[in-house]
C-alpha cells in the first residue's frame, strides 16, 4: 500500500484549493453524463444544497473517464418491493473479528438511499467524491448476521488526521439484506484507516434469548483500511451489471449476494490484504481465508414450530405469525406470540418495527435476538382456538433503504389474526 | 499551530482563530486588529463589585429579542496542574492573581466573565473528602477519555482579545492586561495541562466555519449553534440559584460538566430534511406543526416540550419512530417543571473538527447524569427509534471526553481546602 511522504497535510489554504477544484471537477462531470433519479425526491429536499444540482449524478467522480455509469431509475416504483434498473459492484474487504464480531466491510460509489422517519422518507442523494461504506456484522461463533441497531460509529482517518466521524445508518438492500452503510465524502485519494465500534448489544434496544441471552455485552472496535484511488473508482463503476429493461421495476428482488460470489476476480486485490494482524484482539487467524459472508436471511415460514397464525402481508412485507406453548422464551406461566416481519423474497429481518396487538392478546410486542428463532418481535400471553387478534404496525421499519426497498414498508395497514 | 491568514476569513472568524491558536503571537495579532477598540473600549473593573457566586453572570449577561440571556461570544477553558503542593501562601498568590484580572476586566460580557474549578484529581491531593465523583462513561454509546487535570478556568468574553489576554496575565505570560499590572500570576502554583479547549457561540458564527471538512455549506447563516437551531431558552434552563448548592462546605458554589462531543453535520444537513431535523432537535410536534422555524427563531423563551410533549415522548417513540432531543431532556426537570441544569455550552472547532464543548452547571453531578441519561433515550430505544436511530441527536454526537469540577463560592476559589 502507498503510504504518503512525510510532507504531512496541507495547510487551511491549500486544502481549499484543492476542494474548490474538486467541486469544479465535480461539476464539470455533472454536465457531461446526465441525472440520475428524476423521482422528485432528490437531493434531500432540504433546500439547502439545491445548487449542486437535482441533475448529479450519483455515482463516483471519475474523473478522465467516461464510465461514471448514469444508471437510470424506475420512473413510477409499485409501492412494493421492485427490480432496480441494474446491480451495483462492490469491493469487499476481508473480514476483521474483534471479540464476538465479524464484520464485512465494503465499498462503493456513493449512491442514493432513503432514511425513513415514522412514515416519511427522505432521499440521500450523493453530491460529493468519496465511497458508499457498508459493513455486515455478524456473530463470530455462529456466523448469524445481528440485524440491529446498535448504535455502531466509525472514526476514518488519514495520516493520523480524523477525516470524518459518523454513526453509519441501519440499512436493508436486497443484495446485502441488513447492513450498516453510508455515504462518506472523502477529500482525496489516498490510503484511509477505519475504526468500526460496535457498542454492546442488548439494553432496552433488543432482548437477547437462547444462548445470546448474556451475549454481545462489551464494546468492541475493529479496524481495517482501505485505498480510495482511481482503480477502485473505476471497478466499481465498471462491475454495475444492468437488468434486462423489460424487468425494470417488476414486482421481485436481487439474489442476496453471498460474499465474494458473483464479484469480479479482481476484487479479491487491493485494500485490506495486509491489515490483518491488527484485526482486533480475537484470534483472527482464519479471518484471512474467510472470504464469504453471511446473508441475514430469517428461516423460512414452514421452519417455525408452533401454531401456525398465518402468513401476513402489509405495506408488502411478510408477516410469519406463529403461537408457542412449550417456549424458553416466557417464563413458564403463558404462550408466546412469535411475530417475524421480513422482506418478501430475500427474507430480511425488518429491525426498529414498532408492534402491537389488540383484541384477544394485547399489548407491545417486544424486539428479541434469539439465537435459534433469530430476529422476531414477541409478547407472552394466551391464546385459544377461534379468538382474534389485530396485529398493528405502530412504526414501519426504521431502517434506510437501499433502491428497490425504499417504496415498500411503509404504509402498513393492520393485520388480522385468527387463532385456529 | 501556526497563525491563521488574516487574508483568507472574515475579520470574526479570523478572531474566533486567534483565540483557538492562543500563545501571545496571536495576542499581539488581535490587539493590532482590535487595538483601536480595546484600548479604550474594555471596561476595567473592582474584585468587590463581583457577586458572591462565581457562576452568577446572568445579571451581567445581555439579552436577545425574545429576552433569553445571551452568553459571551468567546470561550477558552485552561487546563491546569499544580507544580506545588497547596498551602496558605500559594492560597494568597492564587487569589491576588484572580483580583488582578477582576481590576483589568469589569464584570461584564464586554469585559471579563470566568470561574475556576477543581477536579476530583486536586481533592485527592489536598483532603479526604470527596465533593464531586471522578467522571465516567455515562451513555452505552461512549468510550470518553476523562479530565485528570487539577483545576479549569473558564474564560468568556465578547472580546477575543480579552480572552486570550487574561489567560495570559494569569498565567505570568504577558504584563498588564488592559493596562491594569498583575499584583500576582499562577506562576509557581500551577502550570498548563492538556487539553485546552476553545469556542464560540452567537447568531453567525457557527456558519463563518464551512471552510472546514466538517462543516457544510448548508448551516444556517443566522444559527447560533452548529446544529442549526437556537438553545439556551429561558425556559429550558436552570435558574443559577437552582444549580447552587445549598448548604455544607461548599454551600454558594455549584458543580460543573464538561463533555466534548465531535459533530457529524454532513449527514445532519445534507441528509436529513428540515422536518427531521425540528423533529429531532426539540420534538416531532414541532416538525409536524412548523413550530420552530428555520432556526427555532419562532420559539421566543421557551422550546414548550415541558408537560405534554415531554410526556408523550415514548408513545412518539412508538407511533412516529422518532424523539426530540429536547423532548426527552424535559423528561427530567423537576416536577414543577424546572430544568435541573444550566447549560454554558459552545461551539468548537478545536482541532479543525465540528463540535460543542457541552459546559454544564448543575447542583451535583448526579443530576447532570439523570439528564445525560434522559437525552439519551436508552430506554426508548427498541421498537420505533434505535439507540441512535431516530432518537433525537444521538445519530450526529460523538462524545470525546467528560470532566466534572467543583465551583466553589468565589471567597473559597482559590486553592480551596488548602
Amino acid at each position: 500500500m502507498t503510504r504518503h511522504s512525510p510532507g504531512r497535510r496541507t495547510d487551511r489554504l491549500s486544502r481549499r484549493a484543492f476542494l474548490a477544484a474538486g467541486a469544479a471537477a465535480t461539476g464539470a462531470l455533472a454536465g457531461c453524463i446526465g441525472g440520475d433519479d428524476e423521482d422528485g425526491n432528490g437531493n434531500g429536499g432540504n433546500g439547502t444544497n439545491g445548487d449542486e444540482g437535482d441533475g448529479e449524478p450519483s455515482s463516483p467522480d471519475v474523473v478522465n473517464s467516461s464510465n461514471a455509469p448514469t444508471t437510470p431509475s424506475v420512473e413510477d416504483p409499485p409501492d412494493a418491493v421492485y427490480l432496480p434498473t441494474h446491480q451495483e459492484s462492490m469491493e469487499h474487504l476481508e473480514t476483521v473479528e474483534a471479540g464476538e464480531y465479524a464484520v464485512m466491510p465494503m465499498l462503493t460509489y456513493p449512491h442514493k438511499f432513503w432514511l425513513v422517519s415514522g412514515t416519511e422518507r427522505e432521499a440521500v442523494t450523493p453530491d460529493s467524491t468519496g465511497v458508499h461504506l457498508m459493513a455486515t456484522v455478524w456473530d463470530a461463533e455462529t456466523g448469524e448476521v445481528l440485524p440491529v441497531d446498535t448504535g455502531a460509529q466509525l472514526r476514518l482517518t488519514r495520516d493520523g488526521d480524523l477525516v470524518d466521524q459518523r454513526a453509519p445508518w441501519p440499512m436493508i438492500s436486497q443484495t446485502m439484506g441488513f447492513h450498516f452503510g453510508d455515504n462518506v465524502p472523502l477529500p482525496e485519494q489516498g490510503t484511509y484507516a477505519v475504526e468500526f465500534d460496535l457498542t454492546p448489544i442488548g439494553g432496552d434496544t433488543v432482548r437477547k434469548t437462547g444462548e445470546f441471552a448474556d451475549r454481545f455485552t462489551e464494546p468492541r472496535t475493529v479496524r481495517f483500511e482501505f485505498e480510495f484511488d482511481q482503480e477502485f473508482q473505476e471497478s466499481v463503476v465498471n462491475g454495475v451489471e444492468y437488468l434486462e429493461e423489460d424487468q425494470w421495476g417488476d414486482r421481485g428482488a436481487l439474489e442476496p449476494m453471498a460474499g465474494m460470489g458473483g464479484m469480479n476476480g479482481e476484487m479479491e486485490d487491493g485494500a485490506g490484504d495486509d491489515d490483518m494482524d491488527d484485526g482486533g484482539d480475537g484470534n483472527g487467524s482464519e479471518g484471512g481465508m474467510e472470504m464469504s459472508m453471511p446473508f441475514s436471511a430469517l428461516q423460512p415460514a414452514d421452519a417455525y414450530l408452533g401454531t401456525d397464525l398465518g402468513t401476513l402481508a402489509s405495506g408488502d412485507a411478510t408477516f410469519v405469525v406463529r403461537y408457542l406453548t412449550e417456549t424458553r422464551l416466557t417464563d413458564g406461566s403463558s404462550g408466546y406470540l412469535l411475530v417475524s416481519p421480513r422482506t418478501p423474497y430475500n427474507r430480511v429481518p425488518l429491525a426498529d418495527t414498532a408492534l402491537a396487538v389488540e383484541g384477544a392478546l394485547e399489548g407491545e410486542l417486544i424486539q428479541t435476538l434469539d439465537s435459534e428463532l433469530g430476529h422476531h418481535y414477541g409478547i407472552a400471553g394466551d391464546l385459544a382456538s377461534d379468538e382474534q387478534l389485530d396485529l398493528v404496525v405502530e412504526s414501519p421499519p426504521q431502517v434506510a433503504r437501499h433502491r428497490g426497498y425504499e417504496t415498500a414498508f411503509l404504509e402498513m395497514p393492520p393485520m388480522t389474526v385468527e387463532v385456529p | 499551530m501556526e497563525l491563521p491568514d488574516p487574508d483568507e476569513t472574515s475579520r470574526r472568524d479570523y478572531l474566533r482563530s486567534l483565540v483557538a491558536v492562543g500563545g501571545t503571537a496571536a495576542l499581539s495579532a488581535c490587539l493590532d486588529l482590535t487595538g483601536d477598540e480595546s484600548g479604550s473600549g474594555v471596561p476595567t473593573g473592582d474584585p468587590v463589585e463581583r457577586p458572591a457566586r462565581q457562576h452568577a453572570w446572568n445579571d451581567a449577561l445581555g439579552t436577545d429579542d425574545d429576552g433569553n440571556p445571551r452568553p459571551p461570544e468567546h470561550h477558552v477553558l485552561v487546563p491546569l496542574s499544580l507544580t506545588t503542593t497547596p498551602d496558605a501562601d500559594a492560597s494568597d498568590t492564587v487569589e491576588a492573581a484572580f483580583q488582578s484580572l477582576e481590576r483589568a476586566y469589569a464584570h461584564d460580557p464586554a469585559g471579563l466573565l470566568f470561574t475556576v474549578g477543581y477536579s476530583p484529581a486536586y481533592f485527592a491531593q489536598v483532603s479526604s473528602e470527596k465533593p464531586i465523583p471522578a467522571p465516567e462513561a455515562i451513555t452505552t454509546l461512549e468510550s470518553p477519555e476523562f479530565d485528570e487535570f487539577d483545576a479549569v478556568v473558564h474564560f468568556a468574553s465578547d472580546k477575543a482579545a480579552v480572552v486570550m489576554e487574561a489567560e495570559q496575565a494569569l498565567l505570568g505570560e504577558t504584563d498588564e492586561p488592559n493596562g491594569v499590572e498583575m499584583d500576582a500570576t499562577l506562576e509557581g502554583v500551577f502550570e498548563r495541562a492538556e487539553p485546552r479547549r476553545t469556542g464560540f457561540v452567537g447568531p453567525g458564527l457557527p456558519a463563518e466555519h464551512t471552510g472546514l471538512d466538517g462543516v457544510p455549506d448548508s448551516v444556517p447563516e443566522e444559527a447560533p449553534f452548529f446544529m442549526g437551531f437556537r438553545s439556551g431558552f429561558a425556559e429550558s434552563q436552570a435558574p443559577e440559584e437552582r444549580v447552587t448548592i445549598q448548604d455544607g462546605p461548599y454551600a454558594g458554589g455549584t458543580t460543573m460538566h464538561v463533555e466534548s462531543l465531535t459533530l457529524q453535520l454532513q449527514t445532519w444537513f445534507e441528509q436529513d430534511n428540515h422536518f427531521q431535523r425540528v423533529s429531532k432537535i426539540y420534538s416531532p410536534e414541532h416538525g409536524e406543526e412548523e413550530l420552530a422555524g428555520d432556526v427555532g427563531e419562532k420559539l421566543g423563551t421557551s422550546t414548550g416540550v415541558a408537560g405534554e410533549i415531554a410526556e408523550r415522548t415514548e408513545q412518539d417513540a412508538r407511533e412516529r419512530g422518532m424523539v426530540g432531543h429536547a423532548q426527552k431532556a424535559a423528561r427530567a426537570r423537576d416536577d414543577n417543571g424546572t430544568p435541573p441544569l444550566l447549560r454554558r455550552d459552545f461551539n468548537t472547532v478545536d482541532n479543525e473538527v465540528p463540535g460543542v464543548h457541552f459546559l454544564s452547571l448543575q447542583r451535583s453531578i448526579d443530576e447532570f447524569v439523570r439528564v445525560r441519561q434522559a437525552m439519551a433515550g436508552e430506554d426508548l430505544a427498541g421498537e420505533g427509534v434505535g439507540q441512535r436511530l431516530n432518537n433525537g441527536i444521538l445519530q450526529y454526537i460523538f462524545v470525546r471526553r467528560r470532566g466534572n469540577f467543583l465551583l466553589p463560592p468565589r471567597e473559597d476559589r482559590a486553592l480551596l481546602e488548602a
